[in-house]
């Protein structure tokens, strides 16, 4: 699938690259906010504004000054106990798409570079949230925001930011956690923050980042997209690694550094989803060889099916 | 201190070096990393910090072991083996160095029984060698004794049984013991390294032949002050801690009978076709008893004269004649015979006589007389032709077949001198150039030229006509010396010149030097000569007793001819020698037959040397003949010699005693003698006592010796290999186990 999805975007814009296969997968999807999420418009989504809508929310004891018409009467009728029905008001939300492009981001074992696949993710994400009418914005960055297009609504919104994504280059020094931390600021209205990255940088300053988009109300997401190799150091002739960001230059025997290599990785990658949960975020690892389209959709699901309960 | 004294197969040890190339490999690997941009660097390097020492330590652990294994595989091929000083040396298992001589002299052919005392002793060296442990590093030297110490093996005991494998026979020469001995005090002293200990065990086994252990005089008064080499090759084998042991494994008796034919030649030394002459055959008895009827046979160009018979006293010798008279010219092969004994080698013995033609001998007159008996050539003529019978009606052996002619006959036309072997110009002081040229072409070719003096070439003008015609400083004229001033006593009465000395190895003066006869040359009244200055290379034969010893006669080869110069007269105006005829038939004759004859070709060869033979004529389709029949085609191509002559290398090693013939088309055959040392069947043994007074050195071991252990325990310096075999094993193995181990773990990882 990925393959399949791959190759066809190799050919054209991020239009044409939103293979259809995945999209149809995704179709019966949606993004849902797992918090109370703020809009204007009518939407999905559940606001803070209780009130009519069409999804019930839960009962509570009658208490005087309440609108008859909230009385659920089948209780009365069968417990002789007043219970007014209170209903979710559905709202739209924000989402803002954030895309690590520094150098780190251009590794790949594959035909695919770890950014090819990361802006293949987030192209669909987006066409996913226009699509059901909230609002989406993007932000790419390396060792600082590098282009910000605020999120909106519309067709256009995500032909801009496919083409935006089109022009990302894998460039510069990560500095994930402190761009994140810069961002928080700026981020007017609360709502999902997905950020892809390979997140292969100092471990606070990602966290400290993160606590703070909680505590602004948004719902971050990471997305670490990793290449296999990366996960499993499985080489066989001696390497000579070049950092990808300048960070030197070191001759292995990859059998014998593997072991270390992989406890290292995991470590990070453990600790960073550990703080992730703690702050109630989600932390999403997606190898580059998994098909994109059942990455996006088996976290789709599950986050949906977290959020009803 | 070295580790290693030597090692069995020097040039395998090189493969020790191998040892660098997993090194090698190691350092290349280095330089092939695969370049890989890397995005997860923090990582890597934080893995790289954790595992760099012991990766490192992992990876040189793994490289020493294949390294050892490599090297020490190397090493073990190569077998070392240690000295006493060696630290190694507990480690090494005990080896022995033996020395085995072997006597391969002509001797030990001589048979008791079907065996030959040689068969024994190379069945006695067989179970000796078999004692031997190769595997525990044992080494034997294999020497053949003979004319020379003869090296056939000097590695291990296996290699000495394949090598004693080729060994079938005796040598037909005598034991050289100093020479033997001399090669095993090399071995010594490389053994010792400088120590001035050896444990080299050596072992002679021999039959203990008296003649082997006779210290050889020396040859000349200088060497004899000195100690012979046999005794100072032993006294230094004593000095190095070496211990001869002998074993004898030679006939029961002391002093074993045998018959050897000692020699075979002619009576006379002159031969001619027609002349009736003896060969005296003489048989040596060894045996210390007398043989009353020795029986010997006498074989002539292959065909045998009647058996005759003697008696040939104990240890004495004993002659027998047969007559002999030459039919034609030319080489005749003289081959005597007894009957065969126990020792083979010495029953035969051969000759080759060479029958000459008449010389043909040209008198030129440069002075004719009106009688002939008056001049020189007169004389010569009378004292070199043979009277016309012997008075008993037979027609008498003619050495010589003489002309004369005058000096303008000689010169009328041009002459031919194809025929003549010796020209003599008698008082001839000049000819015309053609003439001149026509003898030197004769001469150039073998031919001889004779030059007398006389009254023609007297005075200074006589003189410098001689000089001017026939000498040359550069050595291109005929004359071998420059006539330089005539001397003439005052008073033939008071004063004359004799000849003071003559040079008494020359085949032509040869018969002078019998203090019996030569008076005959030296008490020749001479009255006048010609003093002379002779060229460089010219050989002055006789001189005169005048203060200056000016020459009398002059020899010079020229080409592959001769020429003569007679400083004198055979006129008897200048010398009283052709009234002398005891001292000039016997001096002309000598002479002349040396003068007219070409040098004779060597007949006799020597074993074991190499062998080529020279023809007149282009030796097509040669083809040798050995003394035991054989025949085998000779494929060397034929290389052409100076004077038309060609060269052929016949044979690379002559290895029989006997008559080998050269045969091609359109030539003669061409005979050799190999000739055997008839002393050698001299077979008187040695008696046990007196082997160690002979040299303390020399120890005789009974035949039941346990030749199966060391000599000496100090003996014990061995080889190394299996240690070091075992060693590269274990390396090998924990190569595997630490690269599995390794291989493993990052697997798991």
């Amino acid at each position: 699938m990925a393959d399949a999805s791959q190759d066809n975007t190799q050919k054209g814009g991020y239009d044409k690259r939103l293979d259809p296969a995945v999209l149809d997968r995704l179709s019966g999807l949606t993004l849902v906010a797992r918090t109370v999420v703020e809009g204007t418009m009518a939407g999905q989504h559940r606001s803070p504004h209780k009130g009519s809508s069409i999804e019930f929310a839960q009962h509570r004891p009658y208490v005087p000054g309440d609108e008859l018409r909230h009385v659920d009467w089948k209780i009365f009728a069968r417990s002789n106990r007043l219970v007014v029905k209170e209903f979710v008001e559905e709202t739209n939300f924000t989402c803002r798409i954030v895309l690590d492009a520094s150098a780190s981001m251009g590794f790949g074992t594959l035909r695919w570079k770890k950014l090819d696949y990361a802006r293949w993710a987030a192209a669909a994400l987006a066409h996913l949230v226009i699509r059901q009418r909230d609002a989406a914005g993007l932000v790419t960055f390396d060792s600082e925001v590098r282009e910000a297009m605020p999120p909106t609504n519309g067709a256009n919104q995500l032909a801009a930011m496919l083409h935006a994504l089109e022009n990302s280059k894998a460039t510069g020094e990560a500095n994930v956690g402190e761009v994140m931390q810069t961002l928080v600021p700026q981020l007017r209205s609360r709502g999902i923050v997905a950020v892809f990255s390979d997140f292969f940088d100092e471990l606070d300053p990602i966290v400290t980042a993160v606590r703070q988009l909680r505590h602004a109300g948004h719902d971050p997401i990471l997305f670490q997209i990793l290449d296999p190799a990366e996960l499993t150091f499985d080489f066989d002739p001696l390497l000579r690694l070049d950092g990808l960001e300048g960070s030197g230059r070191v001759k292995v025997d990859p059998k014998a550094i593997r072991q270390a290599y992989v406890e290292e990785i995991t470590k990070h990658n453990d600790a960073l989803r550990i703080q992730a949960q703690r702050m109630n975020a989600d932390f999403v690892t997606i190898t580059t060889d998994t098909p994109l389209d059942v990455a996006l959709s088996t976290y789709l699901a599950h986050r949906a099916a977290r959020v009803r309960g | 201190m070295d580790l290693f004294q030597g090692f069995l197969n020097p040039t395998l040890a090189a493969g020790a070096l191998l040892a660098g190339v997993p090194l090698l490999i190691h350092l290349l690997n280095r330089q092939r990393h695969k370049p890989l941009d890397w995005a997860a660097m923090r990582f890597v390097e934080a893995a790289f910090r954790r595992t760099r020492r012991r990766s490192q330590l992992e990876n040189l652990i793994l490289l020493l072991l294949r390294m050892a294994a490599v090297a020490l595989l190397g090493l073990a091929v190569a077998r070392p083996f240690l000295g006493e000083e060696s630290l190694l040396a507990p480690l090494t298992e005990s080896r022995r160095d033996v020395v085995m001589i072997l006597d391969g002299s002509a001797s030990t052919g001589y048979r008791e029984s079907i065996s030959s005392v040689f068969d024994r002793i190379l069945e006695r060296s067989r179970e000796r060698i078999e004692a031997l442990d190769g595997a525990s590093g044992d080494r034997v030297t294999l020497i053949v004794g003979s004319s020379a110490a003869r090296t056939l093996s000097d590695r291990t005991p296996e290699a000495a049984l394949a090598a004693l494998g080729t060994v079938t026979k005796p040598s037909s020469e005598p034991m050289d013991l100093a020479a033997v001995f001399g090669e095993v005090l090399q071995l010594a002293e490389t053994e010792s390294a400088g120590t001035e200990t050896s444990g080299l065990e050596v072992v002679l086994l021999t039959d203990l032949q008296k003649r082997s252990f006779q210290v050889r005089a020396a040859s000349d008064a200088e060497d004899a002050l000195e100690t012979p080499a046999l005794v100072r090759a032993l006294d230094r084998l004593e000095e190095l801690g070496v211990s001869i042991k002998v074993e004898d494994l030679g006939p029961s008796q002391t002093t074993p009978p045998n018959l050897g034919v000692e020699s075979v030649a002619p009576i006379d030394t002159v031969l001619g076709p027609g002349l009736a002459t003896e060969v005296e055959v003489t048989v040596k008895n060894w045996g210390t008893k007398t043989v009353p009827d020795a029986r010997v046979s006498l074989w002539v160009d292959g065909v045998k004269l009647p058996t005759r018979k003697l008696s040939v006293p104990a240890r004495s010798s004993a002659s027998v004649l047969f007559p002999f008279e030459p039919r034609r010219t030319g080489e005749h092969v003289l081959e005597a015979r007894l009957p065969g004994d126990r020792l083979t080698f010495d029953d035969s013995a051969a000759t080759i006589l060479d029958v000459p033609p008449p010389v043909d001998v040209l008198l030129v007159d440069g002075d004719p007389a009106d009688r002939l008996d008056k001049t020189e050539v007169g004389f010569l003529g009378a004292v070199l032709e043979a009277p016309p019978d012997d008075n008993l009606g037979r027609a008498q052996y003619k050495p010589f077949e003489v002309r004369t002619q005058s000096l303008s006959a000689f010169t009328s036309s041009d002459p031919d001198l194809d025929e003549v072997d010796v020209l003599v110009l008698a008082n001839v002081a000049t000819l015309p150039g053609s003439t001149v040229t026509a003898i030197e072409e004769r001469v150039a070719k073998g031919g001889a030229v004779v030059f007398t003096l006389g009254d023609s070439i007297e005075g200074a003008r006589g003189l410098k006509a001689f000089n001017d015609r026939f000498f040359d400083a550069t050595g291109t004229g005929l004359a071998p010396a420059e006539l330089v001033r005539q001397f003439e006593v005052p008073e033939r009465r008071a004063n004359f010149h004799r000849c003071a000395d003559f040079d008494v190895d020359h085949p032509a003066l040869k018969f002078f030097a019998d203090e019996r006869w030569s008076a005959y040359l030296t008490e020749v009244p001479v009255y006048g000569f010609v003093a002379t200055a002779p060229l460089e290379n010219a050989r002055v034969l006789a001189r005169l007793d005048d203060a200056a010893n000016s020459p009398l006669l002059i020899e010079r080869a020229y080409a592959r001819g001769k020429t003569y110069l007679w400083t004198t007269s055979i006129d008897g105006d200048w010398t009283n020698l052709p009234e002398l005829p005891t001292s000039f038939v016997p001096l002309t004759h000598e002479w002349f037959r040396h003068a007219g004859r070409p040098a004779p070709r060597p007949t006799h060869a020597v074993l074991g040397a190499p062998l080529s033979a020279e023809f007149e004529q282009f030796p097509r389709n040669a083809s040798l003949s050995r003394p035991d029949g054989s025949k085998t085609r000779i494929d060397a191509n034929p290389e052409e010699l100076v004077g038309g002559r060609f060269g052929l290398e016949v044979a690379t090693q002559l290895d029989q005693l006997g008559v080998w013939t050269v045969s091609a088309e359109n030539t003669p055959d061409l005979a050799f003698v190999v000739e055997g040392d008839a002393t050698e069947g001299d077979l008187e043994r040695l008696a046990p006592n007196e082997l160690s007074k002979f040299h303390s050195a020399l120890e005789l071991e009974s035949l039941d010796a346990d030749d199966s252990q060391p000599i000496e325990d100090d003996a014990s310096r061995g080889e190394l290999w299996r240690w070091l075999a075992g060693l590269a094993l274990l390396a090998l193995i924990g190569e595997t186990l630490w690269s599995a181990w390794i291989g493993w773990k990052r697997r798991i990882a």
